[in-house]
């Protein structure tokens, strides 16, 4: 209950809900095999080892991936990128491509690289029809080393020609980072056939635990890439004269890693196994496509198309009505809605808006839950418009 | 801390409305006490960083009371203002200055003061303070 009123949870987009295997799950590392991995040779190390392993080893069969490192989210894993690979592989004068749809996790660190190493950054426009300027993007990748691209808005759940993009930057030769916090929730991503360079994403949009997430490398972009955070874990040997790092995955995961936080996220990688997630995304985008259709009926404007492969997504504005005003509203009566720039200023910018109002659905809502929804919007418009 | 006598009526008032929703739709009444500062007076200077909306403050001191204009887009945070036009307007410095805005969750208005979550709030609350030291010096 939340001010007297049943819980509606729509800021999915935001954070998923716990299914209470994840929170068994972590509080059973917590209570029964608590220690650190891969060092010591007591039992419970074993058996920490084993369910932090256990999270790599679920993310690759479910992904199809030959690396998998486990970073704090999207935005560590995005870094990871612009430090490991960034840091290695451009100089003065190269070029990143990025589009005006990017999250600002998958801007500030390009920004961040660009002044320290003199990098040129091209921002892609989007169209007036929520859509990437296809045009623009193949003139921008000439002369290109990398493009930086999101998966599905986290503002407009437009999912982005992905195929499109991959293959033309294979054609020209430009390594791809595909930031897929919002897409991989929603869909399958077999990465060894993908074609992008990396993926990133976080456990927490997809009924895991906040602080992790995860970058799949290809092998190729593997070998390219540097560690940027030297400590305990990543190293084969150190002596006074210098180190050896690991080979594999933890030359990039330094430190005492996430171990309940893995543990946890292996619990809803196996639950969400469980849910045929196709059909899922097709009752969702039902869904969402209501409520934008009831939403236009009452004079709001939606931002976003919910065609079959964009997210469970509608985000809206309303002309007269502020969108801090009736998410206010809405929260009085238990509606779990998110406005403002949502982390994608630049977007917001081209479409001439402050903020929008973004209701965003999950694997638990329902079709009576949208009803609600609407139902509630309809009295808020009645009554403040 | 010890509110100014109006504050406090507010403060029951407010709490004796029956739910939430109740006491945001109230708050919106109170947009209209602002001594409004005109949309076309907005400039960086008068914003209020880290809102949601926009939300604009000018403060003035004459003879060590306090005197403020303000204006949001977003009828929540203009009716706050009201609030806190009620509660500071003609108060002096002093008093301004040892005011906290947590009458705001007594009010059962705001669940969460946390400077560091987006809260406009705390944040024109903030700005009132810091506007008044600087001028008082």
């Amino acid at each position: 209950m939340v001010n007297g009123y049943p819980l509606v949870y729509l800021d999915n987009a935001a954070t998923t809900q716990k299914p209470s295997v994840v929170i068994n799950a972590m509080n059973d590392y917590y209570t029964t095999s608590n220690a650190n991995v891969h060092r010591a040779v007591h039992t419970l190390a074993g058996e920490a080892t084993d369910g932090y392993e256990g999270c790599r080893t679920a993310l690759k069969k479910r992904f199809n991936a030959e690396f998998a490192i486990l970073t704090s989210g999207t935005t560590e894993a995005i870094n990871l990128v612009a430090h490991g690979w960034g840091r290695a592989n451009l100089k003065q004068g190269d070029v990143i491509v990025l589009t005006e749809m990017e999250h600002h996790s998958d801007i500030v660190p390009w920004q961040m690289l660009a002044q320290e190493r003199g990098v040129e950054l091209r921002y892609v426009p989007v169209t007036q029809q929520f859509t990437l300027d296809m045009e623009a993007f193949t003139y921008a990748l000439e002369g290109a080393k990398l493009a930086c691209v999101v998966h599905t808005s986290n503002v407009l759940g437009v999912r982005n020609p992905l195929e499109d993009i991959i293959a033309l930057c294979s054609e020209k030769g430009v390594r791809i980072l595909i930031d897929a916090a919002q897409g991989v929730p929603h869909t399958h991503l077999d990465f060894a056939n993908f074609g992008a360079d990396f993926v990133a994403f976080s456990a927490h949009k997809m009924c895991g635990p906040t602080g992790i997430g995860a970058l799949l490398v290809q092998p190729s972009a593997f070998e390219e890439m540097e560690p940027f955070m030297g400590g305990g874990d990543m190293i084969e040997n150190v002596s006074i004269s210098g180190s050896t790092f690991q080979s594999d995955e933890h030359k990039f995961e330094a430190g005492t890693p996430r171990i309940a936080e893995a543990i946890g996220w292996k619990a809803a990688l196996d639950w969400l196994g469980s849910i045929d997630i196709d059909s899922e995304h097709e009752r969702l985008l039902g869904i969402a496509r209501y409520v934008a259709d009831e939403l236009r009926s009452m004079g709001m404007d939606v931002y976003g198309r919910h065609e079959h492969q964009d997210s469970a997504v509608v985000s809206f504005t309303h002309p007269t009505i502020n969108s801090e005003d009736i998410a206010h509203l809405l929260d009085a009566r238990g509606f779990a809605v998110r406005t403002g720039h949502h982390c994608a200023q630049p977007l917001l910018q081209r479409l001439g808006l402050l903020g929008t109002v973004r209701a965003s659905f999950y694997v638990y809502n329902t079709m009576d839950e949208a009803e609600r929804f609407i139902a509630e919007m309809n009295e808020i418009v009645e009554k403040f418009a | 801390m010890t509110y100014p006598q109006q504050l406090l009526e507010l403060i029951e008032e407010f709490k004796e409305l029956g739910d939430k929703r109740e006491r945001i739709e109230y708050l919106f009444e109170f947009a209209t006490e602002v001594n409004e500062l005109p949309r076309n007076e907005w400039t960086d200077e008068t914003r209020v960083r880290g809102c949601q909306s926009e939300a604009h403050i000018r403060v003035a001191i004459h003879d060590n009371a306090v005197h403020f204009e303000s204006a949001a887009d977003a009828q929540l945070v203009q009716g706050l203002m009201g609030i806190l036009t009620i509660a500071i307007e003609g108060q002096p410095t002093s008093l301004v200055l040892e005011l906290t805005p947590d009458f705001a969750s007594e009010m059962g208005i705001l669940t969460s003061l946390s400077p560091s979550r987006s809260n406009g709030f705390r944040n024109m609350f903030d700005k009132i303070q810091q506007e008044v030291r600087n001028i008082t010096g």
